[in-house]
C-alpha cells in the first residue's frame, strides 16, 4: 500500500469530520463544550478541598464545669459545629430526621459525678450512619473530643495522686500511636475524589463519542459514502453537503437514496489499512480536543505539587490512551450491533458506573471476588490505579509502566478490532439505517 | 433491528396525521409506542432492573474487612511480639511482616498493602523505664476507607496492649485490678449508628444512586420517545395529550420504582421501608416530574439517539450535587443555588429520607414543594416551546 494514498485517506476523512463538527453543534459540544465544562465544574465542586463543620446537636443532661468543657471542645473541632442543645431525646430525632443535624453527642446526667469518682464516664454519639461520607467526618472528630477529654481528665488524676507532671502524660498512655497518613495527608478531597472522577468523566464522554461518530454514518446509511470518499477522494466535499445538510431521516429521502445509491453504496473491495487510517482521521479531532482536556486536568491535579515530570509524562500517556482506547471501544460496540442505539446503551450501561468498581471510594480489595473480574476488565480500573500510584503516591515509574504499555496494546487492538468491524459493517449495506 | 426500522419508518408514513388529543387517548397512544419501541422499553424499563442487581454488585461485602498491611519490627522483644499479636487479631487488618520500610513502601506503591507499622529499636526498654514510647502507623492517603481502617485497626491494637501495661503498672502500685481496669479510659465513646447500623457502603450508596438511575433512565427513554416522534413529526399534542403522556410514562416508571423500593433494596438487606406510604407519595411526585423534564429535552433534541449522547455522563456530576455523598453546603454559593434545578437533587434527600430513615411527610415537606415546583417550572417550559412550535407552524402555513 502506498504511504500517500494512506495519508490521504486520513487527511480526507479528517476533513470530513471537521466539515460535520463545523455544522452540528451537538456534537461539536460534546467534543469541546461539554468536556471543557465537566472539568471545571467537578474541580469547582471539591474546590473547597476539606469537609468542615458538619452541624450535630448535643443534649446536655449534665450540666456541669466538665460537660461545658466538652461542648466546647465539640465546638473547636474543625469538623463539627454545635448547631443546637436540645432538651429531649425527641426533639434531637426529629432534628436528624429532617437532616438540620447529622448526629447528637449525649452527655449523661452522672457524667461530671462519674469523673470525680474515677469512674469512667461515657458520652454516647449517635450518628446517621445513612450518610456515610457525614458519619465517618463526625465520628472521627467526636471521637477524638473524647480523647482529648480523657486524657485530660486522666492527667489531672496522676498528678492529684502525686506523679509529676512530665511523667503523667508518660504514665497515662505508655505507648503511643503516631498516626501518619502517607500521601495527600491533608485528606484533601480535591485530590481524592475530583482529580479521580473527571478522568472517569471524560472516559464516559470519549466512549459516547466514539459510539456516534461511527454510529451516525451507519444510521444515516453513509458509511459506504464516506469510506468511498476516504479510499478516492470522490463525491467532492462541497457535492455530498447538499445532502448532509437536510437530515437524512425521513423516509421520503431514503426511498430516493435507495433508487440513485443503491449501486454506489456499497465499495467494491475494502482495504483494511485505509479503514485504519481514515478511522483514525475520523477520530481526529476528539483525539485532538480530549488530549487538551486531558492536559488540563493532569494541570489542575498537580499545580500544587511536585511532581516529577516522567511521572507526569507516563500519566498522561496512559490517560491519552485510556481516551483512545474509549473512541475504539465505543465505535466497537456500535458497529458490533450496527445501530447507534444499542452502541450508546451499551456505552452508557459499561462506562457510567465504571467508577464504582474502579476501587477508589470503595477500596478494590473489599470488592465482591466476581466483581473484581468486572473490575478488572474495565479499562478506567487500570488508569485510575496508574494515576493514583504516580500522582499521589509519587510510586517510582516502573511499577506503573506495565499499566502504560497495557493500554497502549490495548490500544491498538481496539483500532485493529475497530477497523474490522467497519469492514464487517461495509459489506452488510442491508443492516445500514437500524434506530 | 430491521423489523423495528420499518416499524418506525411505517409510522412516519403517517406524517400528517395529528397526534391524540385527549388526555386518555394520548395516555394509551404512549403506551403503545413504548411497547413497540425496543430502543425505549430497554432503556424505561428493562436497564432499571438490571440496575438494580449490577449497581450493588462490587459493594455486596459492604464492609471493609482485613485489609493487607504490613508491620516492620525493629525491637523483637516480647512487648513487639505482643503488638505484633494484637494487630494480626484485629479483624480490620490482615498483617504481613516486612523487614524494612523501603519494602513496605514498594509494596504500598503496588497496591499490595494499605499501610504499615513501625515498632522502633529499643520500645521495651523504654516502657520498662517508664520514659514515653512510640509506635508509627503509616495509612495510604489515597484511599480513604483503607487508611481508617489501617489507622483504627493499629491503634485498637496498641491502645489495648498499653492499657494492659497501664493496669500493670497500677496493680504494682497497690490499686486493685478492677478499678485499674477500669480507668483505662476516662471518657470512653459509645458510637450508636442510626438508620444503616452495619454502616455498610453498599446500604449507604446504593438507595441514593437508585434514584439517580430512576432518573437517568426515565429521562433518557422519554427524550427517546419524543425525539423519535419529533422526527416523525408526531409531537404536538394538546395540554391535556401532554399531561396523558407525562402520565402514561411516569405511571410505568412509578412501577419500575415499586421494585427498587419493595424489592431490590430488600434483596441486598439495605434498610427500607421506614415510610412505605411517604415513599409512594414520593415517587408519585417524583416520576412526573423526571417524565416531564424529559419532554422538554426531548423537544429540545429532537432527536432518538440524542437523549443517550447527551445525557449519558451526567449521573456522576448531579450525585455530587445533591448533598449526599458530599455535603452541600460545602458546595459554591452558586453551584449550591443551580442544583436546584435537578429533580435529584431533592429527590435522593427526600427518599432516603423517607425510605431509610423513616422521616413523616412533613419532615421532608421542603422536599416535596421543591419537586413539585420543578413539575411546575419544566411543565411551564414545556408549554413554551408548544406554543413556539405552534407559532411557527402557523406562520408556516400562513
Amino acid at each position: 500500500m502506498h504511504l500517500t494514498k494512506l495519508s490521504e485517506a486520513f487527511l480526507r476523512s479528517a476533513a470530513y469530520e471537521r466539515r460535520f463538527l463545523a455544522k452540528n453543534h451537538w456534537d461539536f459540544s460534546m467534543v469541546v463544550w461539554i468536556p471543557l465544562a465537566t472539568v471545571l465544574l467537578i474541580w469547582w465542586i471539591f474546590s473547597q478541598t476539606q469537609i468542615t463543620d458538619l452541624p450535630i446537636g448535643v443534649i446536655d443532661q449534665d450540666n456541669s464545669a466538665v460537660a461545658n468543657t466538652a461542648v466546647r471542645y465539640l465546638e473547636a473541632s474543625p469538623t463539627l459545629t454545635v448547631r443546637q442543645l436540645y432538651y429531649s431525646q425527641a426533639d434531637a430525632e426529629a432534628a436528624i430526621l429532617q437532616r438540620d443535624i447529622y448526629a447528637v453527642v449525649i452527655i449523661p446526667e452522672d457524667f461530671s459525678r462519674n469523673i470525680l469518682s474515677s469512674q469512667p464516664a461515657p458520652l454516647t454519639l449517635q450518628v446517621n450512619a445513612q450518610y456515610g461520607t457525614h458519619s465517618g467526618i463526625i465520628q472521627a472528630g467526636v471521637q477524638a473530643v473524647a480523647s482529648t477529654l480523657s486524657a485530660g481528665v486522666e492527667t489531672k488524676r496522676l498528678i492529684k495522686q502525686g506523679v509529676a507532671p512530665s511523667q503523667a502524660m508518660t504514665a497515662y498512655a505508655p505507648i503511643s500511636v503516631q498516626r501518619i497518613s502517607l500521601f495527600n495527608a491533608a485528606t484533601n478531597y480535591q485530590q481524592f475524589l475530583a482529580s479521580t472522577v473527571i478522568p472517569a468523566l471524560l472516559h464516559i464522554l470519549a466512549m459516547v463519542i466514539g459510539a456516534t461518530t461511527i454510529g451516525r454514518e451507519l444510521r444515516d446509511k453513509s458509511i459506504g459514502r464516506w469510506y468511498r470518499f476516504i479510499d478516492t477522494g470522490k463525491p467532492h466535499l462541497t457535492l455530498s453537503r447538499a445532502s448532509k445538510t437536510t437530515p437524512s431521516l425521513s423516509t421520503k429521502q431514503d426511498s430516493s437514496d435507495k433508487k440513485a445509491s443503491l449501486n454506489a453504496k456499497m465499495p467494491h473491495s475494502v482495504s483494511l489499512s485505509i479503514l485504519v487510517f481514515g478511522l483514525l482521521g475520523k477520530y481526529f479531532w476528539p483525539i485532538l480536543a480530549y488530549s487538551l482536556w486531558s492536559a488540563l486536568i493532569l494541570w489542575l491535579a498537580t499545580s500544587n505539587q511536585n511532581i516529577n515530570i516522567m511521572s507526569l509524562m507516563a500519566v498522561y500517556a496512559g490517560f491519552l490512551c485510556l481516551i483512545v482506547l474509549s473512541f475504539w471501544l465505543g465505535a466497537i460496540f456500535t458497529l458490533n450491533s450496527f445501530s447507534l442505539r444499542m452502541g450508546l446503551s451499551t456505552t452508557g450501561f459499561i462506562s457510567a458506573p465504571s467508577y464504582a468498581f474502579a476501587g477508589v471510594t470503595f477500596p478494590y480489595i473489599a470488592i465482591s471476588d466476581s466483581a473484581q473480574y468486572w473490575s478488572n476488565a474495565l479499562p478506567l480500573t487500570h488508569y485510575l490505579k496508574l494515576h493514583i500510584a504516580q500522582l499521589q503516591m509519587q510510586a517510582p515509574i516502573a511499577i506503573s509502566l506495565p499499566i502504560v504499555y497495557g493500554l497502549m496494546l490495548a490500544v491498538i487492538i481496539a483500532l485493529v478490532l475497530a477497523a474490522l468491524l467497519t469492514k464487517r459493517a461495509l459489506a452488510h449495506p442491508e443492516r445500514w439505517g437500524a434506530r | 433491528m430491521s423489523a423495528q426500522s420499518n416499524n418506525i419508518h411505517s409510522k412516519a408514513n403517517l406524517t400528517d396525521t395529528p397526534a391524540s388529543q385527549s388526555f386518555w387517548t394520548s395516555f394509551i397512544q404512549t403506551f403503545k409506542d413504548v411497547f413497540g419501541d425496543k430502543g425505549v422499553l430497554l432503556m424505561l424499563i428493562i436497564a432499571p432492573i438490571i440496575y438494580g442487581f449490577f449497581y450493588p454488585w462490587p459493594y455486596s461485602s459492604e464492609v471493609v474487612n482485613h485489609v493487607p498491611v504490613g508491620i516492620i519490627d525493629h525491637d523483637n522483644s516480647n512487648l513487639s511480639r505482643t503488638l505484633v499479636r494484637y494487630a494480626s487479631a484485629s479483624p480490620y487488618l490482615n498483617t504481613e511482616r516486612f523487614i524494612n520500610e523501603q519494602a513496605a513502601k514498594e509494596a504500598i506503591w503496588s497496591d499490595q498493602i494499605a499501610g504499615y507499622m513501625v515498632i522502633p529499636a529499643g520500645l521495651e526498654e523504654q516502657v520498662q523505664s517508664g520514659e514515653q514510647a512510640h509506635v508509627s502507623v503509616l495509612g495510604n492517603g489515597g484511599y480513604f476507607i483503607l487508611n481508617k481502617n489501617v489507622q483504627l485497626g493499629f491503634s485498637q491494637a496498641v491502645g489495648t496492649v498499653s492499657a494492659g501495661i497501664k493496669v500493670k503498672k497500677s496493680i504494682a502500685k497497690g490499686a486493685y485490678a478492677s478499678t485499674a481496669a477500669q480507668n483505662t479510659q476516662a471518657v470512653p465513646l459509645r458510637i450508636m449508628p442510626l438508620y444503616n447500623q452495619t454502616e455498610g457502603y453498599g446500604a449507604y450508596v446504593v438507595p441514593a444512586v437508585s434514584v439517580i438511575i430512576l432518573q437517568q433512565t426515565l429521562l433518557m427513554a422519554t427524550a427517546m420517545l419524543i425525539g423519535t416522534w419529533y422526527e416523525q413529526r408526531r409531537h404536538s399534542t394538546s395540554v391535556r395529550g401532554w399531561l396523558g403522556r407525562i402520565g402514561a410514562l411516569s405511571s410505568l416508571s412509578f412501577i419500575v420504582g415499586c421494585f427498587y423500593y419493595g424489592w431490590a433494596f430488600e434483596l441486598h438487606h439495605y434498610p427500607r421501608g421506614q415510610n412505605m406510604l411517604g415513599t409512594l407519595l414520593f415517587l408519585a411526585l417524583f416520576c412526573p416530574t423526571v417524565a416531564t423534564l424529559g419532554c422538554v429535552l426531548g423537544l429540545w433534541f429532537r432527536q432518538r439517539e440524542r437523549s443517550m449522547q447527551i445525557l449519558i455522563f451526567i449521573s456522576l456530576p448531579i450525585f455530587f450535587l445533591s448533598g449526599y455523598p458530599w455535603p452541600a453546603d460545602q458546595l459554591p454559593q452558586v453551584l449550591q443555588v443551580l442544583r436546584w434545578l435537578v429533580p435529584t437533587t431533592p429527590a435522593i434527600n427526600t427518599s432516603v429520607q423517607l425510605n431509610q430513615m423513616g422521616a413523616s411527610v412533613s419532615q421532608v415537606a421542603i422536599g416535596f414543594y421543591a419537586l413539585a415546583a420543578l413539575w411546575l417550572f419544566y411543565f411551564m417550559l414545556l408549554m413554551l416551546i408548544r406554543w413556539y412550535h405552534a407559532d411557527k407552524q402557523s406562520k408556516i402555513v400562513a
